[in-house]
């Protein structure tokens, strides 16, 4: 059976934390490094629309979808800012390298680290909706 | 966030707690910048109590790394929770942050 809440805030950097909170309760039956891999999925993806999308202005909203299935997790977070550039999500990682201060970025992680949790992540923009999907496989029942 | 902050023969170690997020960030960076920029610009950040970080988070510790490497210093990292190291290894960071799960062996790393 597959069952779907959705969880709305406001833009404000404060209130993503009532997000991570739920989604851990959500989760509760997984794996403690499986909940790790999805929140900050979603943290990321929450932070790129407070931060991107609004350009970090309060007062617009933010939802979240998690669809909760025997076999997956889906994650949707969803605004109705600026769009991003698709091609953003295909960002690779600037390698540290001690020795050269121009790869000590300060930036630019999100995404990356998006991909890297996720199993698929796609990002598309309809009726001035911004998704971000997100889609995790799962070894273990969160409904059970 | 911050819980605790002292000094050790002119080595910084600041402990922190809780969520290293976007939230936090403008805080802590004015910290740890102030601190780097005020002392030698050797600092460890003891981060046993941080349970969750996010990118803002690692930014603010790329920042504090680029501001003590400007002074000729350096930061390390101590007592990482699983959670926290893995963001790190997955981020390649630990190929510029020294990590260290022993206080007296960051100490000695950045009193060399």
């Amino acid at each position: 059976m597959t069952r779907v809440i959705r969880l709305e805030i406001d833009s404000r950097p404060e209130c993503i934390e009532l997000l991570s909170d739920a989604l851990c309760g959500v989760c509760r039956r997984l794996p403690a490094t499986e909940i790790d891999r999805i929140n900050l999925a979603m943290v990321e993806a929450v932070n790129n629309a407070v931060e991107h999308a609004y350009r970090g202005e309060p007062g617009h909203p933010v939802w979240v979808e998690l669809e909760l299935a025997s076999d997956h997790l889906r994650v949707r977070v969803c605004d109705r800012g600026q769009p991003m550039d698709p091609h953003h999500l295909e960002a690779e990682l600037i390698e540290p390298d001690p020795a050269d201060p121009a790869t000590w970025s300060m930036r630019s992680r999100g995404l990356f680290i998006i991909r890297n949790c996720m199993d698929e992540v796609r990002y598309e923009t309809r009726d001035g909706v911004n998704i971000l999907a997100m889609n995790r496989r799962l070894a273990n029942d969160p409904s059970a | 966030m911050i819980l605790t902050h002292r000094n050790h023969h002119g080595i910084d170690i600041i402990a922190l707690s809780g969520r290293l997020v976007i939230a936090d960030v403008p805080e802590v960076r004015q910290k740890l910048l102030a601190t780097v920029e005020q002392g030698n610009g050797k600092l460890i950040l003891d981060l046993a109590e941080v349970n969750f970080m996010d990118s803002s988070g690692l930014s603010v510790l790329v920042s504090a790394f680029k501001a003590a490497r400007a002074k000729n210093g350096d930061v390390a990292l101590l007592h990482l929770n699983p959670t926290v190291r893995s963001l790190i290894e997955l981020t390649r960071l630990q190929q510029i942050f020294a990590i260290f799960d022993d206080e007296a062996a960051a100490l000695t790393r950045l009193s060399s």
